[in-house]
């Protein structure tokens, strides 16, 4: 049929402008990756896996990695619990309230995520208002820094992808139909109930896409693990960037960098594994 | 109707989550009419005026423009091959191969620094290669940041391509309608919600992009975001409060003329605000 043929010659084009984009980058970077650094930005002509082997064998690496899967994952689980509740009440709510509040969402998400980090600071800083207000409660007992260590930066990862959890588990909850719920409360279900044998299983697979979005969003931030940890939480981004910018190592960055993405798709393919439901989830992933 | 006893608690955490995204802007407007702030930023203001405003460099208004001109032209280049794609794979012969679907989802597993680097690694090796300079360049942004736009764009235009489609069409050409006019008067106004929250999403994420575009800066122009990231990682200057006040409020102008003008369906696809 000619019109096919049409769309098949358009999806040809595509392809051809992504692998551009997509693969040739990618492939003199991964390259790059088995060469070994000599230093001043330059890079040897031996095929070598030294770069791995180093990262791989080293407790400072490991670590790094390790810190940089747990602040990625407790702030995923933070923003699902506070972005859940959130996009549940704006999906049921049905008055002009509801148009405003989805106004402020995009005006959050709409503004860049230091602006925010920016923010955080003057709340979070030593004569911000929340340690003086910690201060007043505690009656002076308080006296630690809230800015600087792992909690600022998981705040700071949770403002970065709260705006965009949000608007996705809204269309989850949107999909689920209010009768069911109604039915499940007319026949004596309590609140726990409900929630767990009607609305979470409904909205999994959307939900599986959000967390799996706002996870590989916080592994590769460093926008707030550099501002708000300031230099004592080290995750694997931040040396990424020290590689580059300071040490001018880019064989080694790439190894790091090869490593992090593999970490990210090995775990999105074992959350379909898991859970293969998930898959038909696609479409979902549409409102990102 | 029946309701949920423990609303409350759900709307508590609701207010919350809300507190904790718009605290900051709040604290950042404020915080920039205190013209008392030397070294460090402080928040309740002290000493109102508008210093900061009149003090703003040159730089940060070139910066703002960079960075606006980079979204619309990347999220302009997603949607277009976004749209492109996602047309071929749902109406050729690959119809909805998931591989295809995955393949053009790939960007979306690439962690953002790593995106980074690579296109400034990539950028070497044109420069050596060809002479072809892009590092701190406007085309140099509008391709990475075109690279992470695509999915955006990919797939809000596949989910509104709906499976009768085609039979609209085909009763297009039953009444005589040319290719060309079957397109433009039916597959294209079908598209439409897909294509402005594609363009939407895809504009968000390049206009406030800083872990890509840090590493893109060398030695050239450079985006608002990463300027401010810079401010604040080397030498405090109040004067970026200023500026972020003013992204922040040419935003919220922006959504708010957006909803009253088109409405907010087209970026919420299923969320039935109507205007």
């Amino acid at each position: 049929m000619k019109v096919r043929r049409t769309y098949d010659l358009l999806l040809l084009a595509a392809l051809a402008v992504s692998a551009l984009l997509f693969l040739v980058p990618q492939f003199f970077f991964v390259r790059q990756s088995f060469y070994e650094s000599i230093g001043m930005g330059l890079t040897g002509d031996v095929l070598t896996l030294a770069n791995y082997v180093k990262i791989l064998t080293d407790r400072f690496y490991l670590e790094a990695f390790g810190r940089t899967l747990a602040l990625s994952g407790v702030a995923t689980g933070a923003g699902l619990l506070l972005a859940l509740p959130t996009a549940y009440c704006l999906a049921r709510l049905r008055s002009g309230v509801l148009r405003w509040l989805v106004v402020l969402l995009l005006i959050s998400s709409f503004v860049s995520i230091v602006v925010k980090v920016l923010g955080l600071t003057l709340l979070l800083g030593s004569n911000g208002p929340i340690p003086a207000l910690l201060r007043i409660l505690t009656g002076g007992l308080w006296s630690a820094s809230l800015l600087y260590n792992g909690s600022a930066v998981v705040i700071g990862l949770v403002q970065y992808t709260l705006p965009l959890l949000v608007m996705l588990l809204f269309g989850v909850i949107q999909n689920i139909p209010r009768s069911l719920e109604e039915a499940a409360l007319v026949h004596g279900a309590s609140d726990w109930r409900l929630v767990k044998r009607v609305l979470l299983p409904l909205a999994l697979p959307g939900l599986l896409t959000a967390a799996l979005i706002s996870f590989n969003m916080n592994m590769g931030a460093f926008t707030s693990a550099v501002l708000l940890g300031g230099g004592n939480v080290l995750t694997i981004p931040v040396l990424i960037q020290r590689k580059i910018i300071l040490e001018v190592d880019y064989p080694a960055a790439a190894a790091l960098s090869v490593l992090l993405t593999a970490a990210v798709i090995l775990i999105n393919l074992l959350a379909l594994v898991i859970h293969p439901r998930g898959r038909r989830s696609v479409q979902i992933e549409a409102a990102a | 109707m029946k309701e949920m006893r423990s609303n409350v608690v759900l709307i508590a955490i609701a207010f919350c989550a809300y507190a904790f995204l718009l605290l900051p802007l709040v604290v950042v407007v404020g915080a920039s009419f205190d013209g008392g702030a030397q070294a460090y930023f402080r928040f309740p203001p002290q000493v109102i005026s508008l210093r900061w405003y009149a003090e703003l460099p040159a730089k940060y208004w070139s910066s703002l423009t960079l960075s606006f001109a980079i979204a619309l032209a990347a999220g302009t280049a997603a949607v277009l091959i976004g749209t492109v794609a996602a047309l071929g794979i749902a109406r050729g012969s690959a119809r909805g191969n998931a591989t295809l679907e995955t393949y053009f989802r790939f960007p979306l597993q690439v962690p953002f620094v790593v995106t980074g680097i690579v296109f400034l690694q990539f950028y070497y090796l044109l420069l050596d290669t060809f002479g072809l300079r892009l590092l701190g360049t406007f085309w140099g942004y509008v391709i990475a940041h075109t690279f992470f736009c695509i999915p955006y764009a990919v797939g809000a235009v596949g989910s509104v391509i709906a499976r009768d489609l085609d039979k609209t069409e085909n009763a297009a050409r039953v009444a005589g309608a040319t290719e060309l006019r079957v397109f433009y008067r039916v597959t294209l106004p079908a598209l439409k919600p897909g294509l402005f929250a594609g363009f939407f999403f895809a504009f968000i994420v390049s206009f406030g992009d800083v872990p890509v575009s840090v590493f893109l800066a060398t030695g050239g122009r450079v985006p608002l975001p990463v300027e401010i990231f810079q401010t604040l990682q080397f030498d405090f200057d109040p004067r970026v409060l200023a500026i972020s006040t003013i992204v922040v409020i040419l935003s919220s102008g922006f959504i708010v003329v957006m909803q009253r003008w088109v409405g907010l369906d087209l970026v919420l696809p299923s969320s039935g605000i109507s205007r």
